[in-house]
């Protein structure tokens, strides 16, 4: 069973056009937590949807017609938040968000109502949830210890070019192929702004080869219209160190390497 | 100042630096090249190079301050199969990837290697030019960081770096006072012929491998003060300054030569070229290196006299000095030269004050 709530504060984007982010509600708001007034209290995501939010105004900025714009989606299976589906549409509107829809599913029903609801990407705290819907072919990334500390001006997505950086999160070639597509149109939304100042930073890193790994990734990326801003070759150097330094708000893996394909 | 990696780490910590080193071990023998696997960073001696001070981009900068940075990358993109000419740092890399060779014959499981790592703050579009630059010249360099106009600082500290080289001062002075070895190197007026077969670097002694205490008192009281208060505490050990780690890198690896029986043969030969007088204040220099356990191959005391003529003589792959005063001297007769924005040296020239503006934010 899946409802979906619209969100009518905020303007609803085109659906041919918009890129549809999903994200978990319980790494929105921390769940059961009150913020007073009946209000949830910010979880591990909320600098993410800043970002994701900023991107889209300075995308509306350069262009007031723009409809390349993420479309954000909140989705919960949470029984508990979905009894509460008021305090989390009134939360939602406390804080301002930019989120189009609420979706409330139910476990079985969860992958579906990614796909029907054309969700390119879909973030969670939940690394089960992630495995599961990656495993049906939807495009999806782990939110973790880093996200919260991540930027709330600037939305840093890592391209991850060999090997796998979360062996958990082993992609299907159908949620490759998502991942390729979800970075092309991210790839154009970089491209209207200019090399600095970006409200969008598409980063790649490649962890077990040497230049050539990341020399072939960058040109794979550009062959799909990506314009890599930064790119770390880390040929087995501990990537720990280098991600507290970087701070993606999410990492998307495969897809991208040049000697693979 | 940067002290020697250290061998206490949390277990969470090593089990994951293990998976990610052993996955790229597994992809560098897969590979089935002749090309050497990089080392572990965590024994590795780590030199981290900056794309200006590795090839020659005079033109493109030119370009980039001149015109900006979208003109720049879209340059770069358009010329990136047309290698770079080698910059400054080149010849000292191809010094250390000899180094790394010779300790591969002789120990052929050690990870105890030179590391170089491109460490720029250049868009990732212009790496596509420095990659095939690199690939043209055959450097092992397999590690880089393009991070696209952010400070290199905190990738620094990251990679665990020994000594980090730039042609921007504000990066190296960050570096330094992050207790990191750095220095801005400069292009020498003529070019020099370099040994292909042994590393030579040469340092200065106060302010660079020690601190700048004894400086200070010449600056500010004078040749006279400093050769009494030298002599009186002749038996106490300066402190640190910011290369002297470097120095203990370049003498451990120096020390795997040895016990091979390689001394006379070692590819890596270190000497201290100092303004100081063998006879009044080199005796606390000497002590003090002997303290810390280090040495130095050669020493000498000019007593005031130019450094420029005697490291023409020397012909070091790298020279590095506190003051831009030596720093010029050396670079005008050939030698490769990197200034160490470290203590008093820095306020000073030519021995006079130089009257400060004020600090812009």
């Amino acid at each position: 069973m899946v409802s979906t709530v619209q969100n009518t504060d905020v303007k609803q984007k085109d659906s041919d056009h918009a890129v549809v982010v999903a994200v978990a509600s319980r790494a929105v708001f921390e769940p059961g937590a009150g913020g007073g007034d009946g209000v949830y209290a910010e979880g591990v995501a909320f600098p993410l949807l800043q970002a994701l939010q900023k991107v889209n105004e300075r995308l509306l900025e350069e262009n007031s017609a723009e409809s390349l714009l993420f479309d954000i989606v909140l989705i919960t299976t949470d029984s508990q938040q979905q009894q509460q589906s008021s305090q989390l549409i009134s939360s939602t509107k406390h804080y301002g968000l930019e989120v189009s829809r609420f979706c409330f599913s139910t476990e079985e029903d969860f992958s579906e109502s990614l796909l029907k609801n054309n969700v390119q990407l879909f973030l969670s705290t939940d690394r089960n949830e992630v495995s599961q819907t990656s495993q049906k072919g939807v495009l999806s990334a782990l939110l973790d210890e880093y996200t919260a500390s991540c930027p709330s001006e600037q939305l840093r997505v890592l391209l991850c070019g060999d090997a796998v950086i979360r062996p958990d999160t082993n992609p299907t070639p159908a949620s490759r192929q998502a991942a390729q597509s979800f970075s092309a149109r991210l790839g154009k939304m970089r491209q209207r702004f200019g090399m600095s100042d970006s409200p969008l930073s598409i980063t790649l890193m490649t962890s077990c080869g040497g230049r050539d790994s990341c020399g072939g990734a960058l040109q794979t990326l550009r062959s799909l219209g990506i314009s890599a801003d930064e790119a770390y070759c880390l040929a087995g150097a501990p990537q720990g160190p280098i991600l507290s330094v970087l701070r993606p708000h999410f990492l998307l893996s495969d897809g991208f390497s040049g000697l693979e394909d | 100042m940067s002290e020697m990696k250290p061998s206490d780490v949390a277990a969470a910590e090593d089990s994951s630096e293990e998976q990610d080193w052993n996955a790229a071990k597994t992809f560098f023998d897969s590979l089935k090249s002749n090309k050497p696997r990089p080392p572990k960073p965590r024994f590795a001696v780590s030199i981290a190079v900056s794309s200006r001070t590795l090839f020659n981009m005079v033109a493109e900068r030119k370009i980039y301050e001149e015109e900006g940075v979208e003109k720049y990358v879209a340059f770069q993109v358009e010329h990136e199969n047309e290698p770079l000419k080698p910059g400054p740092a080149f010849p000292f890399v191809k010094a250390l990837m000899n180094v790394n060779s010779r300790l591969r014959e002789l120990y052929p499981d050690s990870e105890e290697l030179f590391d170089i790592v491109l460490m720029t703050n250049n868009h990732a579009q212009v790496g596509v030019r420095l990659i095939n630059s690199i690939n043209h010249y055959d450097l092992t360099i397999e590690r880089f960081c393009m991070t696209g106009g952010k400070s290199p600082i905190g990738y620094l500290e990251a990679y665990m770096t020994n000594l980090y080289l730039s042609k921007d001062s504000d990066k190296v002075t960050e570096a330094i006072e992050a207790g990191i070895a750095a220095a801005t190197v400069f292009m020498p007026e003529k070019e020099s012929e370099l040994s292909d077969t042994q590393l030579r670097v040469a340092f200065d002694g106060d302010a660079v491998l020690f601190s700048d205490e004894s400086e200070i008192i010449v600056k500010q009281h004078g040749l006279d003060t400093f050769f009494e208060h030298e002599k009186h505490f002749e038996n106490q050990p300066l402190a640190q300054g910011p290369l002297k780690c470097f120095l203990e890198a370049l003498g451990k690896l120096q020390r795997k030569f040895y016990s091979k029986n390689e001394r006379l043969n070692c590819p890596i030969r270190t000497f201290l070229v100092t303004a100081r007088s063998a006879a009044s204040s080199g005796a606390r220099v000497l002590k003090t290196l002997r303290s810390w356990g280090l040495e130095i191959d050669e020493a000498l005391f000019l007593a005031g006299a130019p450094k420029g003529p005697l490291l023409q003589k020397i012909q070091p792959h790298i020279f590095f000095d506190d003051q831009m005063f030596h720093i010029e001297g050396a670079k005008d007769l050939g030698t490769i030269a990197a200034h160490v924005p470290y203590g008093i040296g820095q306020k000073y020239h030519k021995g006079k004050l130089i009257e400060q503006p004020a600090k812009k934010e």
